[in-house]
C-alpha cells in the first residue's frame, strides 16, 4: 500500500520531524515539483510531500535526524533544493572532476590514511579516509559516487516496460530485490495482480539472491579474519548457488528473472530438478556454516568488532541484517508484506550485540530460513511452470514500493505519465541507507579490522551511487 | 629463466562504473571451481605488477582520471581486457549522462569479452587470448573442454 499525505510546505518539516519519532523513515527525494519524505506506517508506505513553490527555504530534517543527511544533500545536488541548517554542507557526489574534501580529525598524534578510489582487490571504487590515533580509528570518512552513471536521469522519458532490464542492472547483487520492487510499482499503478505460481517463483528468486549474498558476506568476513577455509568454501558454495540460479531463472544473477507482469519465460520449467539441486545445496551450505561458526578463533575475532548500538542504528537509519543485529526486528517482508510473503511470512531474527558476530549470526539464521522458504514455496508451486508475463498498459501515477533485499529495504519510487513513460525514478538502496553506519562502526576499532567490519556489512556501491 | 615465466599473468582489476555483476564473475575466477592460479594467473594488488588490466563498466565520469592513472602506472607490456557489455560500450548504461563510451573502448582494450556479465569461462577465454597476445604461452587446457565437477548444475 502507498499513501500520499500532501502538506503545505511550511508544515512539511514539522510533520516530518514528528513522524520520525513514531514511524520508520525510508528516506527522501525531490522532483522538480515536489519534496517527498517517505515512511513506513502501519503496513503502508506513506509519503509526506509538499509542492515546491519557487524558493525552497525549509529546515533540514537531517539536523535532528541524521539518517536524512545523504538524502537532503542529494536533493540539493540533483534538484537544487536549498534547506537551511544542513549538518554537512559538502557535495555528496564527485562531479566534474571535483572530489569533495574528506572530513578528518585533528590533533596531536592523529595520522591520516587515504585508500581508494581504486582498491587492491576486485571490489567497487570508493575513497576511505581514516583518521587514526596509533592503530585506533578516531574517524572514518567515506566518499562514494565513483560508480555513478546517472541512472535516474537516464531513465526519465523511458517506456516503463523498456526500462525493466536497466532496473535489473542498476546493481548486480540486489538485482532481484530491485526488479521485484519495480515490477510491483508498475503493476500496482495499473491495477494488475500476478497469479500464484508467478508469486512463488518471485519468492524463490529473491531468497536465492539472499542466500548467495549472505554466503558471500560470511565468506568475505571470514577472509577479513584471515580464515582461508571460510573464504574458499564460501566462494565455492556461492558458485553453486549461481548455478542453481541459472537453472531456475535463466541467469547466474537472476537478471531479468522478474519483469513487470510476471517472470522470465522458461523460468522454473524444471521444478523437480530444482528441488534436488536445492536440497544438495542446502546440506553443503549447512556443513560450511557449521564449520565456520565452529572455528572459535575466527568467531572470537568477530566478537566485539564493529559494534553498532541500537540507538546509533536507528538514528543513522540502518536496514536489513545490520539493523536486526542491533536490536530491531524490522524486515520489509513482514512489515510491508508483498507477493507470496503474505501467505508465507518469513521468520524475522534479531540480536542485540550489534557487532560483527551478531551480523554474522543473523545472516546464518537467515540462510536457513531462506532455504526453508524455498522448500515450502517449491512445494506450493507444483510442477507447472508459471505463465508468460501478462501484457498490460502502464498507467499514470506515482508510487513507492519496497522489498527486502539481502542488505535490507530496497525502495523504488516511480512516477509515470499517461503514455506509460517514466517521468521520475528514484532508488533508495539498502546500501545507501547503511553506508553512513559502516563509517560509524569503525570508530574505536583498529585500522586492520576494516576488512572484517566492512565485510560484515558487505554493501554495494553501484546502487548507492547510481 | 624467461621460459619459466611463460605461463604467468598478473591481472589488475579496475572498476569504472560497473554494476558489480562483472566483479562477481571476476571474483568467481578465484573460486575453487575456476581457480585461475592453476593457469599461472593471479589477481595482483597493484598496477605495477600487472600484465593485464581488466576493466568493467561504461566508464563513469568520476573514475576516468583514476582509471587513466592506474593504466599509466602499469609497466609495458601491459594490455587492457574489457570485461562485459558495459566495458564494450554497449551495455545498459551506454548514453547515460555520467557514463562514457565504455571503459574498454576509452582505455584501448586489446581483447573484449562480451556478456552481461560474461561467464567465468568466457572471461578465462579472454584472459587466454590476452596471454597469447602478450607473448605468453596459453594455459594448457581450453576451459570449454573441461568437464564440470560432479554434482553441480550446468554452468
Ligand atoms: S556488463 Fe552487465 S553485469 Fe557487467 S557491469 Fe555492465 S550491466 Fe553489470
Amino acid at each position: 500500500m502507498y499513501v500520499e499525505i500532501p502538506l503545505e510546505r511550511p508544515d512539511l518539516f514539522d510533520d516530518v520531524l514528528r513522524a520520525c519519532s513514531t514511524r520508520e523513515p525510508l528516506g527522501a527525494y525531490a522532483t522538480n515539483e515536489r519534496l517527498n519524505y517517505l515512511f513506513v506506517d502501519g503496513g503502508a508506505v506513506c509519503n509526506l510531500c509538499a509542492a515546491r513553490d519557487g524558493a525552497d527555504a525549509g529546515e533540514s530534517v537531517a539536523r535532528s535526524v541524521p539518517l536524512f543527511d545523504w538524502h537532503e544533500r542529494e536533493m540539493r545536488d540533483t534538484h537544487g533544493v536549498e534547506l537551511t541548517g544542513l549538518p554537512v554542507s559538502r557535495a555528496l557526489f564527485v562531479r566534474d572532476g571535483v572530489v569533495p574534501p574528506a572530513l578528518t580529525a585533528e590533533g596531536e598524534g592523529v595520522t591520516i590514511i587515504v585508500v581508494g578510489p581504486v582498491h587492491a582487490g576486485i571490489i567497487e571504487p570508493g575513497r576511505f579516509t581514516f583518521s587514526s590515533g596509533g592503530e585506533t580509528v578516531v574517524h572514518l570518512d567515506g566518499q562514494l559516487s565513483y560508480s555513478r552513471r546517472g541512472v535516474e536521469a537516464f531513465l526519465e522519458g523511458c517506456d516503463a516496460f523498456a526500462a525493466a532490464p536497466q532496473m535489473a542492472r542498476v546493481c548486480g547483487a540486489c538485482s532481484v530485490a530491485r526488479s521485484w520492487a519495480y515490477a510491483r510499482a508498475i503493476e500496482t499503478l495499473a491495477g494488475v495482480a500476478c497469479d500464484e505460481r508467478t508469486e512463488w517463483a518471485r519468492l524463490i528468486f529473491a531468497e536465492l539472491e539472499r542466500i548467495y549474498n549472505h554466503v558471500f558476506d560470511l565468506g568475505s568476513t571470514a577472509a577479513g579474519a584471515g580464515y582461508g577455509y571460510g573464504q574458499t568454501q564460501g566462494l565455492a558454495i556461492k558458485e553453486r548457488v549461481h548455478r542453481v540460479c541459472a537453472a531456475a531463472g535463466g541467469h547466474r544473477f537472476l537478471f531479468d528473472a522478474i519483469v513487470p507482469g510476471g517472470v522470465r519465460i522458461g523460468a522454473l520449467d524444471a521444478a523437480g530438478a530444482l528441488r534436488s539441486d536445492v536440497a544438495k545445496l542446502r546440506s553443503a551450505t549447512a556443513e560450511f556454516l557449521d564449520a565456520l561458526f565452529g572455528a572459535r578463533s575466527v568467531v572470537g575475532r568477530f566478537e566485539g568488532a564493529g559494534r553498532v548500538p541500537r540507538e546509533t542504528a536507528r538514528a543513522f537509519g540502518a536496514v536489513g541484517p545490520a539493523r536486526r543485529a542491533s536490536g530491531a526486528a524490522i524486515d520489509m517482508r513482514a512489515v510491508l508484506p508483498y507477493g507470496a510473503y503474505r501467505k508465507l511470512p518469513p521468520e524475522v531474527f534479531s540480536e542485540t550485540a550489534g557487532d560483527v558476530a551478531a551480523r554474522c549470526r543473523i545472516k546464518r539464521a537467515e540462510i536457513g530460513a531462506s532455504f526453508e522458504l524455498i522448500d515450502r514455496a517449491l512445494a506450493e508451486f507444483g510442477t507447472l511452470p508459471p505463465p508468460p508475463p501478462q501484457r498490460f498498459a502502464a498507467a499514470r501515477g506515482r508510487i513507492t514500493t519496497v522489498t527486502e533485499g539481502a542488505r535490507g529495504a530496497e525502495s523504488v519510487s516511480v512516477e509515470c505519465d499517461a503514455r506509460g513513460h517514466l517521468t521520475r525514478v528514484h532508488i533508495i538502496s539498502a546500501s545507501y541507507r547503511n553506508w553512513p553506519l559502516v563509517l560509524r562502526a569503525m570508530e574505536g576499532n583498529i585500522v586492520p579490522d576494516f576488512p572484517l567490519v566492512n565485510k560484515s556489512f558487505n554493501l554495494c556501491y553501484a546502487c548507492a551511487d547510481r | 629463466m624467461s621460459n619459466s615465466f611463460t605461463h604467468s599473468l598478473g591481472i589488475r582489476h579496475l572498476v569504472c562504473g560497473s554494476c558489480n555483476g562483472c566483479e562477481h564473475e571476476m571474483n568467481a575466477l578465484t573460486n575453487p571451481f575456476y581457480d585461475i592460479t592453476r593457469d599461472g594467473w593471479d589477481v595482483v594488488a597493484s598496477p605495477r605488477h600487472a600484465d593485464v588490466i581488466s576493466v568493467t563498466g561504461p566508464m563513469s565520469a568520476a573514475m576516468r582520471e583514476a582509471a587513466q592513472r592506474t593504466l599509466a602506472a602499469a609497466p609495458a607490456p601491459c594490455l587492457v581486457l574489457a570485461v562485459g557489455d558495459c566495458a564494450a560500450g554497449e551495455g545498459p548504461w551506454a548514453g547515460a549522462p555520467d557514463a562514457g563510451r565504455g571503459a574498454g573502448i576509452e582505455l584501448g582494450a586489446a581483447v573484449v569479452v562480451r556478456g552481461c556479465p560474461p561467464t567465468p569461462d568466457a572471461i578465462r577465454q579472454g584472459l587466454r587470448e590476452a596471454s597469447l597476445l602478450i607473448g605468453r604461452a596459453a594455459p594448457r587446457a581450453d576451459p570449454a573442454d573441461e568437464p564440470l565437477p560432479e554434482e553441480l548444475p550446468a554452468r
